[in-house]
């Protein structure tokens, strides 16, 4: 299984050569390697018909227990046929969407949505939870370069930055959900986690797990309060909205809170906050999707109100509310995505975004058309397509629930909205006559219509011949969601039952809303205030708040003067060897010399003081400068001394290079020979260098009485050569027992100098322009 | 001073990077190592520039500093990968025995530190001294 996703890999490597030497057929030939992880996933639907699992462990981290296992049931397996299946569809489309631009786009654009489809298959298919969260945000990564696709639009610099900061922000609230779990059940394998649940939610952190989970998933699906980001994901080009922010990613939360459902099954309050956050997210997003203007926005607002509904589900308990889960993600998958497609398709061929411009298309783009229909068909819920199958089970899932009325009537309005949207989102644009588009700039060409024709048909075969795709798919991943095998009758007609009566009355709103759409619209436009409220103002509120703050601590903290930079730093050095001294264990010692001073030694201390009070007194730099450089190299005696030869030579090298960096310095400053501190900062000065030499005066003092620690010493001087193959124990500990210490610290060197290099680039005289 | 300090860096100059070579390949068992020895090399090519000018040290380095730390990274990282195939730990060092003479990754490791300081310190040193008239 390992093979998927390395195969998923590879293709987004070489996606971008391929644009160059395929040139216009890219599309098609890349489309192969989703195609083909499409087949290799469907070869396991024996293996997990039965609710079973296909597992695959590999060790990977072993010191920290995270394993990379995969595992593959009904419920991820019905993923993994979304993502690879639309996935081929999407990169077909996408060859075709890019045809006139350069290959290089092209290219770029393959090579990411390969890479977010990897990670999207390592998410649903990793079974330890550390990997999970790994491809988790590998997905919000590729999801913000998507959304940043056209980084010359600074609109779409500014929704990519929002979405990774929503689902990037949510993905780190998960991992503390995540960590929490490993520290309370010692596992990240969700199996065992599974197995273990009662455990879970006996302990005294399930509340705060639930919550930090929740709050991951509400993220990266658009619930309420996060689900400004989605609509302005739309910034993206719209195969990576179809495929992305409709079909799959957006799905993820919803993955994972499928999965934990199944864990928290004992604790109500986790199903019954679903059920609200939902209820909540349908209607702010119905809301919204008939206010909205853009073809985009429209599917995007009803996005988020069908991740509400599914949140709502996963809330429910029953057999019915995972089968119509499952069914719901089903259907909506493959109407949305075809409506994005077909949305994508009449954008391109007019460049016209608004849905009040756009009008009469069907002349020019006739079989996108009848797809938009189809598609939007199902989305109404209208037998006999497959989204009506599913709204049957929700309102099912509902009745069943005996939940109050309440979820009832917003599942009906929320749902009488999206049937509006649908009828505007199919009608208006192809067959309207107001606002005749006239000519086209691009037509259509085969692959912009086998994605939409596909998934559009698709869901009027599987409403027609429910079985296979009952036993094959949906059965399942039901039975991996719910726990046990389920028998599932996924029909189309259930008889007259008051689900039926609640669709009648949702076809009978939609028809009303789809009649009174523009009235509808302009009253809503007028509402300002509400829609301010329900939208990112929240968002901006925190994002410029913390811009502010840190725009107003970085004048206080930096003002660019390096005189008080290093007085803050030598206070607190001060302040804290101070505290340290006087508040620990060992106290206050002065210890007495032991032994007799050495007149080798205290010859270079005092030549060492001698050049300390140089240092004071001297008018001009370069003298101060040569003085310093007396104190350092007297200490690189001392060191020689005291039998640190390594330590002296290092000494001895820095303090060159120190001169010959300063002088370099020194020869750009102006020669000024006065000081240009008034006597009051000299006089504080006078006083932090004093406190700063007393203070360490004192703390080597003090160190030296305590006896020191010798067993790491000895360790390392009995095992140095015979097991690191040197005399020398200050170099084997540098390159071979601390040896990534090292390497950390070369890199940390390397990148920091790399950072002044880049600083230092123009250091010739200044050309100030005004910003 | 112009004719004594320009002819004299020359000379200084090989023999600095002679010495920082055996700083860098006797640190194994005597003082020395690779900081040191970059940090030796490093002034040699500093004397060069201030001697001369700075082109004449690049010349002299025959590579951007900025590589040459990139490279001495790389280096420095890739022999640690030995030790992951045989044990599977990063940085366990393997060593080839030539009588008395133990050569391993932890040499190659060490030059890897020494290429990041001369890098290090001379792409800074190159970029303060290039423009200041000689």
């Amino acid at each position: 299984m390992a093979w998927i996703i390395i195969i998923a890999l590879a293709g987004a490597a070489i996606a971008r050569p391929a644009a160059n030497l395929f040139g216009k057929a890219t599309g098609w030939v890349m489309s192969l390697i989703p195609l083909a992880l499409f087949i290799m996933i469907l070869r396991h639907a024996g293996d997990v018909a039965d609710g079973g699992a296909v597992i695959a462990t590999m060790s990977w981290v072993p010191s920290l227990g995270v394993d990379l296992t995969l595992r593959l049931d009904g419920f991820s397996m019905l993923f993994g046929l979304l993502i690879t299946g639309i996935g081929t569809l999407v990169t077909v489309y996408a060859g075709a969407y890019f045809a006139e631009k350069p290959a290089a786009d092209m290219g770029r654009f393959l090579a990411l949505i390969l890479l977010f489809m990897t990670a999207m298959l390592g998410t649903v298919l990793s079974d330890d939870l550390i990997v999970m969260f790994v491809f988790w945000e590998l997905t919000s990564l590729t999801s913000f370069m998507l959304i940043g696709f056209d980084a010359h639009k600074a609109e779409a610099r500014k929704a990519a930055i929002q979405s990774l900061l929503v689902t990037g922000g949510g993905g780190l609230v998960l991992f503390a959900g995540i960590l929490l779990i490993g520290m309370t059940l010692g596992t990240f394998s969700f199996t065992e986690i599974l197995a273990r649940a009662d455990e879970l939610v006996a302990s005294p952190w399930a509340g705060v797990i639930a919550v930090l989970i929740m709050i991951g998933a509400f993220t990266k699906s658009a619930q309420v309060p996060f689900h400004f980001w989605l609509p302005n994901a739309m910034a993206a080009p719209t195969p990576a909205s179809a495929y992305l922010h409709s079909a799959t990613m957006v799905k993820l939360g919803i993955y994972l809170l499928a999965r934990f459902d199944a864990v928290f099954a004992s604790a109500p309050a986790f199903g019954a906050t679903l059920v609200v956050v939902g209820s909540l997210t349908m209607l702010v997003a119905a809301l919204k999707a008939l206010r909205a203007e853009g073809y985009k926005a429209v599917l995007a607002h009803s996005t988020v109100a069908s991740l509400g509904i599914l949140v709502m589900l996963i809330g429910l308990d029953g057999e019915v509310a995972a089968v119509a889960t499952v069914g719901f993600i089903l259907a909506h998958a493959l109407y949305k995505a075809a409506l994005f497609f077909c949305a994508g398709t009449a954008i391109h061929a007019t460049g016209e975004t608004s849905l009040r411009k756009l009008g009469g298309l069907a002349r020019f783009l006739p079989v996108t058309a009848v797809a938009a229909v189809l598609a939007s068909l199902s989305m109404a819920g209208l037998p006999p397509f497959v989204g009506f199958i599913s709204k049957e089970y929700l309102f099912e899932a509902q009745l069943t629930n005996g939940w109050n009325v309440v979820p009832i009537v917003v599942a009906v309005l929320v749902n009488a909205v999206m049937c509006g949207v649908a009828g505007v989102v199919s009608i208006k644009p192809f067959y309207f006559k107001s606002h005749r588009v006239e000519t086209v700039k691009h037509g259509e060409t085969p692959g912009l219509l086998v994605g939409p024709l596909l998934l559009a048909s698709g869901g009027i075969i599987i409403g027609l011949f429910p079985d296979g795709i009952g036993n094959l798919l949906i059965g399942p991943a039901a039975s991996a969601l719910y726990g046990s095998p389920i028998d599932v009758s996924f029909q189309l007609w259930h008889g007259l039952t008051p689900m039926l009566v609640l669709s009648a009355l949702v076809v009978a709103i939609g028809v009303a809303i789809v009649v009174w759409w523009d009235f509808i619209h302009d009253h809503l436009r007028r509402h300002d205030r509400l829609f301010r409220l329900i939208g990112d103002g929240g968002y901006h509120w925190v994002v410029d708040g913390t811009l502010h703050i840190a725009r107003s601590s970085t004048r206080v903290l930096q003002n660019g003067d390096q005189r008080r930079y290093t007085a803050i730093v030598v206070a607190v050095v001060v302040a804290g060897l101070a505290f340290a001294l006087l508040a620990g264990p060992a106290g206050l010692y002065i210890a007495a010399p032991d032994g007799s001073l050495r007149a080798s030694v205290a010859i270079v201390l005092f030549l060492s003081a001698a050049g300390a009070v140089a240092t004071v007194l001297a008018r001009s730099l370069i003298a101060a400068l040569v003085s310093v450089g007396i104190v350092g190299f007297a200490v690189a005696v001392i060191f020689m001394l005291n039998g640190a030869p390594d330590l002296a030579l290092t000494q001895i090298a820095v303090e060159t290079l120190l001169v010959i960096l300063l002088t370099a310095v020194l020869l750009r400053l102006p020669a000024r020979q006065r000081h240009s501190r008034t006597v009051g900062e000299r006089r504080r000065d006078v006083g932090l260098a004093t406190a700063f030499g007393a203070v360490i005066f004192l703390a080597v003092a003090s160190m030296s009485v305590i006896p020191l620690d010798m067993s790491l010493s000895d360790y390392f001087g009995q095992t140095s050569y015979l097991e690191g193959f040197g005399r020398n124990v200050v170099n084997v500990i540098l390159v071979d027992y601390r040896a990534i210490d090292t390497l950390g610290e070369i890199a940390v060197v390397a990148f920091a100098t790399l950072a002044v290099w880049a600083l230092l680039r123009n250091t010739g005289p200044k050309t100030r322009t005004k910003e | 001073m112009q004719i004594i300090f320009p002819t004299m860096s020359r000379l200084f100059f090989i023999l600095m990077i002679g010495v920082s070579l055996y700083m860098l390949f006797r640190g194994h068992n005597e003082p020395g190592g690779g900081f040191i020895g970059g940090l030796i090399a490093a002034l040699g090519f500093a004397l060069l520039a201030m001697a001369h000018d700075v082109g004449a040290a690049r010349r002299a380095l025959m590579v951007h500093p900025v590589a040459l730390m990139g490279g001495g990274l790389l280096l420095s990282f890739v022999s640690g990968l030995p030790g992951l195939l045989s044990d599977q730990s990063f940085l366990t060092h393997w060593w080839l025995e030539i009588g008395s003479l133990h050569l391993g990754t932890a040499t190659t490791f060490d030059i890897g530190v020494y290429c990041v300081v001369i890098g290090g310190v001379l792409c800074l040193v190159f970029r303060l001294y290039e423009g200041i008239e000689q």
